[in-house]
């Protein structure tokens, strides 16, 4: 289904406002479900979630730290006197988990969209369009940091010390190293192009023309409506869980 | 044994059709001194990054002391071999020229006495001491790729590999440099010096290969041990 940038918007905000209101993991469960049905539906390509490789180790920590720290329900894995896992915990961490899930797919559906066409649908939305191309540079952006941040990484290796190695106590002032010459770089890159768009005379008229034009076609107001009533229908339906 | 074989390497770029680096065999003895020419896009940069497992061939397969690359940890590989990248901005990370240069040193638990000592000389050396204080990213080209080089070489690994060390650095410090490579195979470490400066690698190449669309060549003519 082809439909316009504003739309998916609303559709990743209803998803997301649910998954934040909802702790419940039999809820979050079934928004989950759900979610990925509408995935499907906007054929969204579903190999896009490797990309999440990385936060699932961080998160997977996450849970267990939950696990281990919230003490409700009964008690799991005792050993001696010391309650070690209680099922309180376990459910914390498996909403945290699901809750994530949700924000993550729903994002996901923002993924496959031209930048320049978010761009416009924010403007459209009267977002200043200052800010509107402020976020577009972010998202361009994130690419390159992620590949400078790996850059720095390597570097750091490659002068022979094992990050893995790094004594706890002194961990703080490594990641130090790691962040700022990202942040130098990145503030570096943001001066140039301040020049640059100057130069070619960025924003020097209030006007600017658009040579693509979005627009919501019936298809558009069909899945908002949908997807607004689906909303209203779950959060009546879910009640008694 | 040889230091560095590789076998039968092929790598493609993701997305690519041709291959940077095609069917490339070579051993590379402890101490021995290499030099690398060849064209732009060659492949030479990319030859570098795989002897140090930086990047992953899609056949053959590269050891390093006997064992496949890979099953060291970058910070082992980091150990045994000093890499210089082509674009040395890319290796800085700390917040002064000193640092910089005690970074490795440092983090391997090396004695305060002598990071100090090592790192002085070779700055020194470098013409950088009196700039010990200054933010890396704030040097000149040709300064940063020296910082580069000097924190390299106070690790004293047992094989360098350096990519187009010359490119920014002016006559004088290009002296110094081979002064140094030169001192140091000297002493037994093996040199990969990727350039296009012909009077640079003069006295460098012991062995000369030449890469051209990505296979390498060997210069038979300057064979000489
Ligand atoms: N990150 C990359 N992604 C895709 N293709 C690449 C990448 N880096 C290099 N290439 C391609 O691989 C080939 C070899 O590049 P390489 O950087 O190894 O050449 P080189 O011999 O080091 O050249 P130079 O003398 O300019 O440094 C080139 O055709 C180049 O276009
Ligand atoms: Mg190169």
């Amino acid at each position: 289904m082809k439909v316009d940038v504003r739309t998916k918007m609303l559709v990743v905000v209803v998803f997301s406002l649910l998954a934040l209101i909802y702790q419940n993991p039999r809820i979050l469960g079934i928004l989950l479900a759900l979610n990925l049905l509408v995935l499907a539906l906007f054929r969204v390509n579903f190999l896009l979630l490797r990309g999440f490789k990385g936060f699932v180790f961080m998160f997977s920590g996450l849970i267990v730290m939950q696990s281990f720290f919230v003490r409700e329900g009964e008690p799991l894995w005792q050993v001696g006197e010391a309650v070690l896992l209680t099922t309180g915990g376990i459910y914390y961490g498996i909403s945290i988990l699901l809750r994530f899930l949700v924000l993550a797919c729903s994002a996901l559906l923002m993924a496959g969209c031209d930048p320049q066409e978010l761009v416009l649908a924010l403007v459209k939305m009267r977002v200043p369009y200052e800010v509107a191309f402020m976020i577009q540079l972010g998202i361009r952006f994130m690419p390159v940091m992620f590949e400078e941040l790996q850059n720095i990484i390597n570097s750091i290796q490659l002068r022979g010390v094992d990050m893995r190695k790094v004594y706890r106590r002194k961990i703080l002032r490594f990641y130090t190293n790691l962040f700022s010459p990202l942040i130098y770089s990145v503030w570096q890159k943001t001066e140039k192009l301040a020049i640059l768009l100057e130069m070619r005379g960025f924003r020097s008229s209030p006007e600017r023309t658009y040579y693509r034009d979005i627009v919501l076609t019936r298809t558009d107001y069909l899945v908002m409506g949908v997807v607004l009533t689906s909303a209203f229908v779950f959060v009546f339906a879910v009640r008694g869980l | 044994m040889t230091y560095i074989t590789l076998k039968d390497v092929t790598f493609t770029y993701p997305g690519k059709t041709v291959p940077a680096v095609k069917n490339v065999s070579q051993h590379f003895n402890p101490g021995e001194q290499v030099a690398i020419t060849g064209l732009n896009g060659s492949g030479k940069s990319t030859l570098a990054r795989l002897m140090v497992g930086l990047l992953s061939a899609q056949s053959g397969i590269v050891h390093l002391q006997g064992k496949p690359v890979k099953q060291y940890s970058l910070a082992e590989r980091g150990r045994k071999i000093g890499f210089v990248y082509q674009n040395p901005s890319q290796m800085l990370f700390n917040n002064t020229v000193f640092n910089e240069a005690a970074f490795g040193l440092k983090w391997r638990g090396v004695k305060k006495e002598e990071v100090m000592a090592r790192c002085r000389e070779l700055l020194q050396y470098f013409n950088l001491w009196h700039l010990r204080e200054e933010f890396p990213f704030n040097l000149s080209e040709g300064q940063k790729q020296m910082l580069v080089l000097a924190s390299i070489l106070a690790l004293k690994p047992d094989f360098l590999i350096l990519d187009e060390p010359t490119k920014s650095i002016d006559t004088e410090g290009k002296k110094k440099l081979k002064e140094i490579l030169l001192d140091i195979w000297r002493q037994g470490t093996g040199t990969i010096v990727i350039s296009h400066d012909r009077e640079f690698i003069q006295g460098l190449n012991r062995r000369s290969l030449h890469m051209i669309e990505g296979e390498v060549r060997e210069n038979e003519g300057r064979r000489e041990n």
